[in-house]
């Protein structure tokens, strides 16, 4: 069984890659996008298998012990390809109607679709943090130029901010890498060992705490930026207003969770090396805090639905990393609310770019009535938002109740006070902005499009998801979201 | 033998403070090129002053490639660039040149400060490792934020990136091959990259100030 199982590692790795070079191949359009959802269907069902071994077996390895997948890489493997494959199935929708590719633009999308797809699952498959950090480059470098895929001044603007501030803070990573490898040279003395994450974990206790400390503040700020933690989330807003809809969707539905994967990895060696003083989790709460009160800031003064969802992707992230730095009960909030973010912000961006179509703007001022004009996709913005504010029934709310627990347990009481506050003023201004879209009499000029069976189901499965997980926890979940969680720290 | 790679440090020092000093695009392509052969050669001086045959390949690599992409082949696409997008100067930068200097040097005295506080086990092979690396970091982040071309920042984050090469060759030793080599294609990728990025702003907006990039806000 682990055999099998340590050879799918290879098949979801590959798929992407070799798909997306089958992409630049493909005469049509038709067909290249069936290749898109049947490779990524492809790769769900593997990826689905390999969980199954995970959760229910022990953690896998594969070239030596350059690859692996525990509990919570297995985890964020499954919300990528969830998120990959409804995103999937949404571009042949977007693509089809109101922004037709060219037959070169296609198979440029294609590939560079499928690519990133294999430069993320590369950073979830890695035990060495080298290659994890490859993996993170090369998602930067790919999905570059999914932002300008309908070239225009604001997405080159936007491509050009994303690939200056994105860079950097790659660099910035890579030295705290470094500084993690000298910490570790009198520990592991075989070069082989030294960046392998296992080894690291094993021997935590023998790292030398002063250059860690420092190490973990670069990879902070490092992959923070492509968390889009604030202060360094500036590039976020444009990217994923500019970029088209299935595109903004996979990137706040999984690209920066992938980046914030990387920090968890560290999160475990840096406490065990620095005596579990909470040095991280610290740091952790502080930025996740900052990040929450920038995008309330942002969020009330919003005019454009593409970057109000945006700076929801900052404060929801902000939130996951604040549930990380609380620790205990917080981690396996923070799992629980990684899910419900992604599928509800991928649901967010399709509607908000389904409408946009329609009515030709992402200005909400000029989008009133999308309950009337369309009533599927108004349906399904309206419900995402609310959602993503923290309505009662469904599950946002829910994983946001554990994470006041968890800081209320522990006597975080000033995060407490500016996590609640923060999340009213969210409350506050989204609310205004879903009700003034929602109702009113839709512009003359927008053209109502007929809804198909696929339409129904890409809103309606995530919103049934999201509601049941609101509503009632099935015990596997909770298994898994727990065994996730104790990979990075005790849960009680 | 570390007195020669004291000098080559110099040398990597003075070569960021003539980026910070020139606001002619051509020389600072060409600071960066001398900023690459002296790259290259820190891990041959490394090599020369304890030689392990174990380490020969590596060092062969790690020299070659510096030399290649950071010496020859980024200097080059630099140089191209700037032919096609027709700029020589860099006119007006937020920051002016003189002001820059000032803020260099200070760079320059806070990293010293910082390397004396981190006591690195590889930093031991000569004491300017450390104060190099951060002040090439933090220079390199000077020029991204004070300059106005989009060719400077391109510049700036080469310096960024050859900041983190000299902090990678203090503890080389013990790092693996596959990391040296990851510098290398990132630094390669990214500046293609900019560079067609580079090439596309300049046909939809007909010049490259980034402060004219200003149309998404808020």
């Amino acid at each position: 069984m682990t055999v099998d199982a340590g050879v799918l590692l290879y098949f979801v790795l590959l798929v992407p890659f070799l798909g997306s070079g089958l992409c630049l191949l493909l005469p049509g359009i038709r067909s290249l996008f069936a290749t898109l959802v049947l490779g990524v269907l492809g790769t769900a069902g593997a990826s689905a298998v390999l969980g199954a071994a995970v959760f229910w077996g022990r953690p896998l390895h594969a070239a030596g012990a350059w690859f692996f997948l525990d509990a919570l890489s297995a985890y964020h493997l499954a919300v990528l390809q969830l998120v990959y494959l409804s995103s999937s199935v949404f571009a042949t929708r977007y693509f089809a109607r109101e922004a037709p590719l060219s037959r070169a633009g296609a198979r440029r999308f294609g590939a560079l679709w499928l690519g990133s797809l294999g430069a993320m699952t590369l950073v979830l498959v890695s035990n060495h943090l080298g290659l994890m950090w490859v993996g993170i480059e090369s998602t930067t470098l790919v999905t570059t130029f999914l932002i300008s895929l309908h070239r225009s001044k604001q997405s080159l603007e936007a491509t050009w901010k994303y690939l200056v501030i994105c860079s950097v803070g790659i660099a910035i990573a890579f030295m705290g890498i470094l500084l993690v490898g000298a910490s570790a040279t009198r520990a592991l003395p075989t070069p082989s060992d030294l960046m392998l994450w296992t080894r690291l974990r094993e021997s935590a206790a023998l790292l030398d705490p002063a250059p860690l400390k420092i190490a973990f503040l670069f990879l902070l700020v490092g992959y923070g930026t492509k968390v889009g933690l604030a202060p360094m989330h500036t590039w976020l807003p444009d990217a994923h207003s500019q970029a088209p809809a299935p595109v903004s969707a996979i990137f706040s539905g999984i690209m920066l969770n992938t980046a914030l994967y990387c920090l968890m990895r560290y999160i475990p060696v840096v406490e065990a090396a620095t005596g579990h003083q909470g040095f991280c989790l610290r740091l952790l709460s502080l930025f996740g805090l900052a990040s929450m009160v920038v995008a309330a800031a942002f969020i009330l003064f919003q005019h454009d639905v593409k970057r109000l969802l945006a700076y929801h992707s900052v404060e929801h992230l902000g939130i996951i990393t604040l549930a990380l730095g609380l620790g205990g009960l917080g981690t396996f909030a923070a799992m629980f609310h990684t899910l419900n973010h992604s599928v509800c912000k991928s649901l967010g961006f399709f509607c908000a770019g389904r409408l946009g179509q329609m009515y030709g703007t992402h200005d909400m001022r000029h989008m009133p009535g999308t309950l009337r004009h369309s009533p599927l996709w108004g349906t399904g913005l309206l419900l995402s938002l609310l959602a993503l504010i923290g309505v009662v029934p469904f599950a946002i709310f829910m994983s946001e109740l554990q994470i006041v627990k968890a800081a209320a347990d522990s006597h975080r009481i000033a995060a407490l006070v500016v996590f609640l506050l923060a999340a009213s003023v969210v409350f506050i201004g989204a609310f205004g902005h879903a009700t003034s879209i929602a109702w009113g009499n839709p512009p003359a000029a927008a053209r109502p499009q007929p809804a198909r069976l696929t339409d129904a189901l890409l809103v309606l499965v995530p919103l049934a998801l999201l509601l049941l997980l609101g509503l009632w926890m099935p015990p596997p979940l909770r298994d898994v979201f727990e065994q996730a969680a104790r990979v990075i720290g005790p849960v009680p | 033998m570390s007195g020669y790679i004291d000098a080559l440090l110099v040398v990597v020092l003075l070569s960021d403070l003539y980026l910070v000093y020139t606001s002619r695009l051509g020389a600072c392509v060409k600071a960066t090129a001398v900023q690459g052969v002296a790259l290259a050669l820190l891990p041959v001086l490394r090599f020369l002053e304890t030689p392990a045959a174990s380490e020969l390949v590596h060092v062969l690599v790690m020299a070659s490639g510096a030399l290649l992409f950071k010496a020859i082949l980024v200097p080059w696409l630099l140089f191209r660039a700037m032919r096609d997008v027709a700029t020589r100067r860099d006119v007006e930068p937020f920051v002016s040149t003189h002001l820059s200097v000032l803020f260099a040097g200070a760079l320059v005295g806070v990293s010293f400060w910082l390397a004396s506080l981190l006591a690195l086990p590889g930093v031991g092979r000569s004491s300017l490792f450390g104060p190099t690396a951060f002040s090439t970091m933090l220079i390199g982040f000077l020029l991204l934020v004070s300059r106005r071309k989009a060719l400077t920042q391109v510049v700036g984050y080469l310096v960024v990136e050859n900041g983190v090469y000299v902090f990678g060759q203090s503890v080389a030793a013990e790092m693996p091959f596959l990391v040296e080599l990851g510098i290398l294609l990132d630094l390669l990728v990214a500046v293609f990259v900019m560079g067609i990025v580079i090439h596309q702003i300049n046909r939809e907006f007909d010049h490259i100030d980034v402060d004219q990039l200003n149309l998404l806000k808020g």
